[in-house]
């Protein structure tokens, strides 16, 4: 297939978009009005996303509030009851004489504990197949609590993986994979700060704190126009407020590490904060087992604020820093994390024009140092820093009619390595030159309801990259596809001077067909361009790993997806919730390295980088059960995920490091008594790709292995199954008095990888470490690796009040 | 000194995940395929005043651990350097390595600093060639003692450090390799390679002493028992430090090898493990769809320096 299967000139595409929002706008009636307002949590005050708002008399005009919990939904004059729902809410209904706009703010009370959920809400209105979103997960924090857990602690990505379409190397790989795309092809937003490592504790736990995160939604396709930058897809983790009525204590002690998390009102009902810590203490027990400094440990703080200046005005300031320190000896440092800030100001320009703007600051950097003694010693760090600004702009023209609209606008820097090295006395700096670029987007998306089936959205955004000076361009010599190239020529820009520029025009479209009102059909495409690349060769992903721009020789990767869905309630009360959606896609310019790359500190990186085709193809069946005393759901995905690169594999279709044929998730939670409560997982997939020897030689003594078809990735590791169990105990809910306790705790046991499966994570062969003779044949070996090689339990204990 | 440093780390961390019971590193038993065998021609030679050796041999399948690779007879193995200079390798017929040998009259040497070579070897009617150009290399100062305290899981640990300077002007590569008790220490951890004075080409350190993990790098690299690192250095241990000057792409084949020969299993498989690739070879088979080799031809000039240690 053309890689310009559907390929538009930006001004062709504008032309017709105008040309549909003339039309809409024209067929507004005479009389209407516009109801608005926001959607929050009553005990909290924290703003609902994703909320429904459904008129009775007119069940097509529904509604949902964005990010902001915001909404907005325009009909003629005239009585209307409409209602105010989001799950795990009780319902608000409210008769509204609508005669002039109106702004009507609602909160929903939390559904208490005692009701039967099945009772209160309908949730056929706010079902997957009534939404207009398709290859979205939203996981909700609460569920994520649920899921029993590596060492007890609640990890937001580990939690992705059960997911339909994710998947991951094995455990303590840092990151995700989405529907055969590499883990630098996610863009990971926290508070829309992208996050350039998004773990902790090289890949055990993310940087996420679960009690401050209040939304996790991740688009595995069908992005929408305001998302760019990433091919694969992308994470968004929205951050709680604070709650603004009363000062609430979160925390929680584990194995691993405790959380504390303090929210409360700095001005009632107008100003709330947030602050959320977490340290480590596995440095502590290793130092008391080993009584040196040798040790890791991270910590990480979470803060939010915002300030309410009027009905139609909102701040936010969040922000995020977070260090993992990795200390070898007294003598050897390493430390590495992230920081980062988003300002943003939410405005109601009309009540129907809601405008959001955005200034968001984003750093990783790491450190590395060496201390033999004063003559000789060695300091490495590397950082890249962000700033982007975003101005987001959503205009509510009728019920049936939204167009969506801003700029994004990023400045990179990249310190890819600032190296200081004293040997015997002298000193030698040889740190590299920094990168700069500048990328910029603007996007326009209109979303369309004909008649009462048929739904459209469709959009572009419209990308631009510039690498820019100062700087060094090299111009590399061609050799044999696979084998490292040498710089033959160069050439120096100033402070400015733009050094490679790329621009894509990103349509994005998606549409949707009630079949019933349980069942839709939908489908979408998406282009998406990617301009930052992450440089990594091995498994995993480690903390040194970079980010390098596009250059004059690194191009930028370009990906389609098309998808297809069907989705659709079951049971009486919609208790059951099924989907079938397949994705095909294909992307370009992906990076692959040479043999022996030297990824770190190499000013010639770009010669041994290899670039190539992907694709990815596969089907995820999902089935969930929301409601009822046993709730949970089965995911299974099967698919395949291959590279086309020069140099590797006789140039040739391979499968990916993290290809999985068949990939299975179960999960199921049981809620026995008011007090007890538990959740199984299962996971099974099919073993990722890697490659044997079959031949071995020895060059001076040492035994190499060699492959005689030169394959990469033709053989499988044995497949990986696990199943995970936990148990939650709730803490008294009335004291000795009779009363209701004010504090609200629990207890959680888990137990992870219950049948102690050695899964592999990989297989390695080399040769045994004895000292032999060249008299002596030397003897092969081949070892698998589990990082998780036994059965896990953990306790934690968490509380509130 | 990154390498090393996300090699030393690992290594530790390797240890801190067994003693928390993470990670798990088991031999296991895998069905590899059998091929074809394929020339190997394992030809580093140098300027040392002594019998100079090319290894021919056949490669095996994975999991032959009973038999040496089969030597390879019959070959016509040849070096000529770019003044016409050519110098016979003999086949050694007792030899069980596959040794075809060049012997120096008195004094005389392979490999002059500056001059170019060219390895010939014809094998059932197929001719490989490789061509090789040999560098300078500076003298090795002194060798010294270096004692660390035992820190973490490690104990106390004696190393021999030696001291040389490379040459001022870029692009300088080595190869430094030890002898331990007259034995050179040949494992694919103890690779220890110098682009200039540092461990990579973007380290700058040009026309300095070799940086610290490079003067530590010749020194043994054994594990006890239970996995652990032994101290280098024994009272009354000798060392002998060489000093190889080899050609650019040498340099980058050794990196190959080490990323694919040097791996240290359990938890480090997460950061270290580059995927499985053939090493690259400099030997060319006149014939394009002839027969594949693999192997490595490099003229060294040799510097070299030895001491018995006693503390």
């Amino acid at each position: 297939m053309s890689k310009y299967f559907i390929s538009f000139s930006p001004g062709a595409y504008c032309g017709i978009f105008l040309l549909v929002l003339a039309a809409a706008a024209t067929a507004m009636g005479q009389n209407k009005f516009t109801i608005s307002g926001t959607m929050k949590d009553k005990s909290n005050g924290e703003t609902l996303i994703g909320a429904s708002i459904y008129v009775k008399q007119s069940p097509s005009s529904g509604a949902v509030t964005n990010a902001y919990g915001f909404y907005s939904i325009t009909l003629p004059q005239g009585l209307y009851t409409i209602e105010y729902s989001y799950i795990g809410y009780e319902k608000i209904v409210k008769d509204i004489d609508l005669d002039g706009n109106a702004t009507v703010n609602v909160e929903l009370p939390v559904l208490s504990r005692v009701l039967d959920e099945v009772k209160i809400v309908d949730e056929s209105r706010i079902s997957t197949s009534r939404n207009f979103e398709m290859s979205v997960n939203k996981l909700d924090i609460k569920t994520i609590q649920k899921l029993p857990a590596l060492m007890g602690e609640v990890d937001i990505v580990k939690s992705l993986q059960f997911l339909p379409g994710v998947s991951q190397v094995g455990e303590g790989s840092s990151g995700f994979n989405v529907r055969g795309g590499s883990v630098g092809q996610n863009l990971v937003l926290l508070d829309e700060a992208p996050v350039y490592n998004s773990s902790h504790m090289l890949g055990f736990f993310s940087v996420f704190n679960p009690d401050a995160v209040k939304d996790v939604k991740l688009y595995k396709g069908a992005i929408p126009a305001e998302y760019g930058g990433r091919i694969s897809s992308v994470l968004d983790v929205r951050l709680k407020e604070g709650n603004n009525k009363k000062t609430e204590v979160d925390g929680g002690v584990g194995f691993i590490f405790s959380r504390l998390a303090v929210q409360g009102p700095l001005v009632k009902d107008k100003s709330s904060y947030l602050i959320a810590v977490r340290r480590s203490y596995i440095d502590g027990l290793s130092t008391l087992l080993t009584s040196n400094n040798f040790g890791l440990n991270f910590y990480d703080i979470t803060l939010k604020t915002n300030y309410t200046l009027n009905q139609k005005n909102r701040l936010y300031l969040s922000g995020f820093f977070g260090r993992d320190n990795f200390g070898l000896s007294d003598d050897a440092k390493f430390n590495w994390g992230n920081k980062s800030g988003t300002l943003r100001w939410n405005t109601v320009l009309s009540s129907k024009l809601f405008a959001n703007v955005s200034a968001v600051f984003s750093n990783y950097n790491y450190n590395l140092g060496f201390n033999q003694d004063e003559n000789n010693k060695y300091s490495w760090s590397s950082a890249i820093s962000n700033y982007v600004v975003k101005p987001d702009f959503s205009y509510f023209i009728n019920s049936n009619s939204e167009v969506k609209f801003g700029l994004e606008s990023s400045y990179y820097q990249f310190n890819p390595s600032k190296t200081v090295g004293t040997t015997n006395g002298e000193t030698v700096d040889s740190s590299q030159p920094k990168k700069y670029a500048l990328e910029m987007a603007g996007y326009i998306s209109h979303r369309l309801k004909v008649g009462s089936k048929l739904e459209f959205q469709y959009g572009i955004r419209f990308s631009y990259f510039n690498y820019l000076g100062p700087g060094t361009a090299y111009i590399y010599n061609d050799t044999i596809a696979g084998r490292k190239r040498t710089a033959i020529a160069q050439r120096q820009y100033k402070s400015g001077q733009s050094i490679a520029s790329y621009s894509n025009p990103e349509p994005r479209m998606s549409a949707k067909y009630q079949i019933t009102d349980q069942a839709s059909i939908k489908a979408s495409f998406s282009r998406t361009a990617q301009y930052v690349h992450f440089i990594s060769n091995t498994s995993a992903s480690n903390p040194l790993n970079i980010w390098t721009p596009s250059t004059n020789n690194i191009k930028p990767a370009v990906g389609n997806q098309y998808t297809l869905g069907y989705f659709t309630d079951l049971g009486q009360h919609a208790e059951y919730e099924f989907s079938a959606e397949t994705f095909y896609r294909t992307t370009t310019n992906e990076i692959d390295y040479i043999n022996g790359a030297e990824l770190l500190n190499n000013d010639r990186l770009e010669g041994d980088l290899l670039s190539g085709n992907g694709r990815a193809y596969g089907l995820e069946l999902y089935l969930q059960k929301k409601k009822g005393v046993i709730t949970g759901w089965v995911s299974y995905t099967l698919s395949r995920s291959e590279l086309k690169v020069d140099g590797i594999n006789n140039g040739k279709w391979y499968p990916t490091r993290f290809d999985q044929t068949h990939n299975l998730k179960v999960i199921a939670s049981y809620t026995i008594n008011q007090k007890w409560s538990t959740t199984a997982d299962f996971a099974f997939t099919t073993g990722t790709p890697t490659t044997y020897p079959n031949q071995r030689y020895l060059s001076q003594g040492i035994l190499i292995p060699y492959n005689t078809t030169n394959a990469r990735n033709d053989a499988r590791l044995t497949p990986y199954h696990r199943l995970d169990l936990s148990l939650r105990m709730e803490g008294k809910t009335i004291n000795k008095k009779g009363l209701a306790r004010k504090n609200h705790d629990f207890w959680v046991f888990s137990i992870y990888n219950t049948y102690g499966r050695k899964n592999a994570f990989s297989t390695y062969f080399s040769q045994s470490t004895d000292r032999v003779t060249s008299y002596q044949p030397i003897q092969t070996q081949a070892h698998r690796v589990s990082i998780i090689g036994s059965m896990v339990p953990s306790v934690s204990y968490n509380f509130k009040f | 000194m990154i390498l090393t440093a996300i090699r030393t780390w690992a290594r530790q961390l390797c240890m801190l995940s067994i003693l928390l019971l993470w990670a798990c590193d088991d031999e296991i038993t895998v069905k590899t395929s059998s091929a074809d065998p394929i020339l190997n021609i394992d030809a580093w030679i140098n300027n040392k005043s002594e019998t100079q050796h090319i290894y021919l041999t056949l490669s095996q399948d994975y999991f032959d651990n009973k038999n040496l690779p089969p030597v390879v007879s019959g070959a016509l193995v040849t070096v000529t350097d770019n003044e016409g200079r050519v110098y016979e390798f003999a086949e050694d017929r007792t030899s069980v390595t596959g040794a075809y040998s060049w012997y120096p009259a008195k004094g005389e040497v392979l490999g002059v600093v500056g001059r170019s070579y060219t390895l010939m070897v014809i094998y059932k009617g197929e001719t490989f060639t490789a061509t090789s150009e040999v560098h300078r290399v500076p003298p090795v100062d002194s060798l010294t003692l270096s004692y660390r305290e035992g820190q973490g899981m490690m104990d106390d640990t004696y190393s021999a450090e030696f001291w040389a300077t490379d040459p001022a002007g870029k692009g300088d590569t080595y190869w430094m390799r030890g002898y331990k008790n007259g034995k050179l220490l040949n494992k694919a951890s103890e690779i220890t390679t110098a682009y200039d004075a540092g461990v990579s080409s973007g380290s700058g350190f040009d026309g300095v002493t070799f940086i610290s993990p490079i003067r530590l790098g010749v020194n043994a690299n054994d594990l006890d028992e239970d996995d652990r690192p032994v101290s280098p250095l024994v009272n009354g241990d000798s060392i002998y430090v060489e000093i190889h000057s080899i050609n650019l792409s040498a340099y980058n084949y050794l990196a190959e090898v080490v990323s694919q020969a040097d791996r240290m299993g359990g938890i480090s498989e997460l950061f270290t493990s580059a995927p499985l690739a053939n090493v690259s070879t400099n030997i060319v088979n006149a014939n394009k769809n002839g027969s594949a080799a693999v192997g490595y031809f490099n003229v060294a000039a040799v510097s070299g320096l030895g001491k018995k240690f006693y503390f």
